[in-house]
């Protein structure tokens, strides 16, 4: 590829960026909204509805923690009770967690690779609209007593028709088909982008380790979130149309819902944990002031997760009388996943060590991150050895390690990573003074709530009773715990009015307001719909501290449509440009078309020739061409007036 | 930052094939989830068949070798049209490509005729046993993916006969028979797991 010298041409900049304005400008009004498809509207979409459900999450928390503060409450009735522990479980992990990581990876990808939207932007807008659709349906469910109440991971026979009648279950099995079909769905705008949208000069080693987390992740969507649908859909079928996959008089095995469940389940918990991990590898350069320590050792970690990820899901089910060998096999390969957890500790520790640090509040959601994580994961461990399990399978230990892994493993590192990115979304700083209030509320009221969990569990308090006598001796610890989770409830608070306020009144951020490493500080805080007037081209793993004055930016592209670069996938040489497509209302009703299926299907095995009607004309409408793009038109020729 | 040099990449082409194209590894994920889903469908099979005592249940009756076996050769017919559509997207020969397109299409249907025949001939139902189960819930997602590939060729008709067709559709058009290929090839294991088995020949 030819570099050649070009003039700063400051006029003809000015009029580029005014094209470019045009082209890329996002919606305006209802319309514009509803048929919005850019990457960055549409992550912030999600990021703001993960974080919605979040609270809603949270409050279920607080209600849990509420009716257990002392033994023998009323407050909530056993059924209320399996309702609530049932959606928030399902809250956290299918509405929040994983739409989180993944719509923070997709506002987040485009800018850090350099390049101006995600691969396909219409299947994102259409993955965000399946997602919210899922989530109005599980909340509608249960603002109608019809919530979900077999627990997040619903075990037959309890979750099946015999055991459970009525349609609770069936909205939790078809809001998972739901918000499934979607993850998959952003997993592979992320995984294409990831592959064929890099800046020139971003070979395979020079991919920001955020980045890398993201792709890991992805594939491991696409690998796990299959058996979850699946499952979910064989139970929905015993319990609409008697089928017998899961009902052993039949010939079905109950059994096998374990395994399908935790063949996704397990994987979930890296989907989860993995992107997290690539924000503390990269919120650790910016304020320990260095590259980051061991960039090979912890990419490989990230991908040898990945892998093993997938052998461990039995674990889960040591209290099932598997044979011996095969729990052997699980409680083997679930210690083994401590070493490439244990590399990446290691190289964050080195990284700090060798820093230069700079206290703020981002790193204090580091450490807070690398103190809990070490707890959870080395509970984690315990648990992973079989004698140790079935003491403790289904009590409050095994609560207390997964909320240590899920909370102190990847909440504390989204909310630093949250502060971190704040600028670069809205242009504006949060207050650094309320983000210290936060995290310690955060840290103490989180350790406060969870730790006295793992003694109750050693006690024997089993999960998801709705309430305890007396004479157990549990009420102390009980009351600490929903002390502590008020106090984490005035952290969260702290965090979110940071946030609000300075929305509106939070000093102008700038470009680069932490003095990062990565290519979305190149851009203006917000960035311009276009994401950079310029592509940037990189020469190295932090491109922003090894800005050359000579570095080049690539030119070429037109700014009368939307065109992006593709480049190749080992070294991201420039390959093509491709064209991308603009607003377009046809993802919303294809939104509308599944979530009809699906919906409808709840009742009646009809939902799927109903729902099918809409899905197809909203499809073929997707895909007519529009001639918008300003496309070379094919004329027929003949393969005779091919040669002439 | 300076802008004194550049990259230019306005001779760069604004249609490529193959995995050059961010639609191929689009198509290629799709696949990879839905291979997915047929494997955990034939591993739930096989996990359910592991805890049986008799398998198939006694009241199961082979649909016939022939009639399974002229289906699942439809299917593989099918993809030598689809990829003569194939060459001909590369061709930017839209009356060839077409009249593939139609060829391929009407094995389809033919191929979709014999599935519903063959359902008809089953001796048992999705909600007779965990077998039936399996072998229906198989059979419909298969099918879904035949009708779909049906449908998404219609659609090809339709546009090279209307217009206007674009050159990034000759990208699509060989897509669409990689995916087909997938669709047709995915049923072999099925096949051979449901009617070729030695426990249905008893």
């Amino acid at each position: 590829m030819s570099v050649a010298e070009i003039e700063p041409l400051e006029d003809a900049d000015a009029e580029d960026r005014q094209i470019l304005e045009r082209t890329w400008k996002h919606g305006t009004g209802l319309w514009g909204w509803l048929t919005e498809v850019h990457h960055a509207a549409i992550g912030k979409r999600i990021i703001v509805t993960a974080l919605i459900f979040f609270a809603l999450g949270g409050i279920e928390a607080l209600l849990i923690r509420i009716q257990l503060a002392r033994p023998e409450n009323r407050l909530l009735g056993p059924d209320l009770y399996n309702e609530v522990f049932t959606t928030h479980g399902t809250t956290m992990m299918f509405l929040f967690a994983v739409p989180m990581m993944l719509g923070l990876g997709l506002y987040l990808v485009p800018l850090m690779v350099g390049t101006r939207d995600v691969a396909f932007p219409r299947l994102n807008a259409f993955s965000y609209w399946l997602y919210l659709i899922g989530g109005l349906l599980l909340y509608t469910g249960f603002f109608l007593n019809t919530g979900p109440d077999a627990g997040w991971f619903s075990y037959v026979p309890l979750a099946g028709p015999e055991y459970s009648p009525g349609k609770r279950v069936d909205v939790w099995a078809q809001m998972i088909t739901f918000t499934e079909i979607s993850s998959l769905a952003m997993a592979i705008n992320l995984i294409v982008t990831i592959f064929k949208q890099r800046a020139p000069g971003m070979s395979l080693n020079r991919i920001p380790i955020f980045v890398w987390a993201m792709l890991v992740t992805s594939f491991m969507v696409v690998f796990a979130m299959p058996a979850v649908m699946l499952s979910s859909t064989m139970l929905a079928l015993d319990r609409l149309v008697d089928t017998h996959f899961f009902n052993q008089g039949q010939g079905g095995d109950p059994l096998m819902w374990q395994h399908l469940f935790w063949f996704f389940g397990h994987p979930e918990v890296y989907i989860i944990f993995l992107p997290a991990t690539g924000i503390v590898s990269t919120l650790l350069p910016p304020f320990a002031r260095r590259e980051v320590f061991g960039y090979l050792a912890l990419v490989l970690s990230l991908v040898a997760t990945g892998f093993m990820g997938f052998g461990l899901w039995v674990h889960h089910m040591f209290a099932t009388g598997l044979p011996q060998l095969g729990a052997s096999f699980f409680t083997a390969a679930s210690i083994m996943i401590a070493i490439p957890s244990g590399t990446q500790m290691f190289c964050w520790i080195a990284t700090l060590w060798g820093g230069r640090l700079r206290f703020q509040t981002p790193l204090l959601y580091v450490l807070g991150f690398i103190f809990t994580f070490l707890i959870g994961g080395l509970t984690g461990v315990m648990l992973a050895a079989v004698p140790l399990d079935l003491q403790v399978h289904d009590t409050f230990f095994v609560v207390a390690h997964f909320h240590y892994v899920l909370i102190g493993g990847a909440v504390f590192p989204l909310l630093g990573g949250l502060f971190y990115w704040f600028p670069k979304m809205t242009g504006r700083m949060l207050s650094e003074t309320w983000g210290k209030v936060s995290f310690w509320l955060v840290f103490l009221g989180f350790n406060l709530t969870f730790f006295p969990l793992h003694v109750l569990g050693f006690q024997g308090m089993p999960r998801r009773v709705y309430t305890y006598l007396p004479e157990t001796g549990w009420g102390d610890l009980n009351l600490l715990a929903t002390i502590g989770s008020g106090v984490l409830t005035l952290g969260v608070l702290a965090y979110v009015i940071n946030m609000l306020s300075s929305l509106v009144a939070g000093p102008p951020a700038g470009n680069d307001p932490w003095a990062s490493d990565t290519l979305e500080w190149s851009t203006t805080s917000p960035p311009p719909p276009y994401n950079f007037q310029h592509l940037p081209t990189v020469g190295g793993r932090s491109p922003l501290w090894l800005w050359r004055d000579d570095q080049p930016v690539v030119t070429g592209l037109r700014s009368d449509r939307r065109e992006m670069l593709a480049t190749n996938l080992l070294d991201a040489e420039p390959d093509h440009r491709d064209i991308l497509p603009g607003p377009t209302i046809w993802p919303l009703i294809l939104g509308l078309g599944v979530g009809t299926t699906f919906i409808v299907g709840i009742f009646t095995p009809w939902g799927l020739p109903i729902g099918a009607v809409p899905c197809a004309i909203a499809l073929i409408a997707w895909f007519w061409p529009r001639g918008d793009m300003d496309r070379e038109v094919l004329k027929e020729k003949t393969l005779k007036e091919k040669k002439s | 930052m300076s802008r004194r040099t550049a990259l230019d990449v306005s001779h760069l082409p604004t249609t490529v094939f193959g995995s050059r194209a961010p639609l191929w590894w689009g198509a290629v994920g799709i696949m990879t989830i839905e291979g997915t889903m047929f494997a955990i469908m034939a591993a739930c099979y096989f996990y359910l068949r592991g805890g049986a005592e008799v398998w198939p249940p006694p009241d199961v009756v082979h649909p016939g070798l022939g009639i399974t076996t002229l289906n699942l050769a439809i299917l593989l017919v099918s993809m030598v049209p689809m990829h003569l559509v194939s060459k001909a997207a590369v061709r930017e020969d839209l009356p060839a490509a077409r009249r593939w397109l139609i060829v391929a299409t009407l094995l389809m249907v033919a191929s979709l005729a014999l599935r519903w025949f063959i359902l008809q001939r089953l001796t048992f139902l999705w909600n007779s046993h965990a077998y039936g189960s399996v072998v229906w819930t198989t059979a419909g997602l298969h099918t879904l993916h035949v009708i779909t590939g049906t449908i998404e060729n219609l659609l090809f008709i339709t546009l090279l006969t209307r217009g206007p067709v674009e050159d990034k559709h000759m990208t699509d058009l060989r897509l669409n028979s990689l995916y087909w290929y997938f669709v047709a090839l995915s049923w072999v294991p099925f096949y051979c797991i449901f009617f070729l088995d030695p426990g249905l020949l008893r």
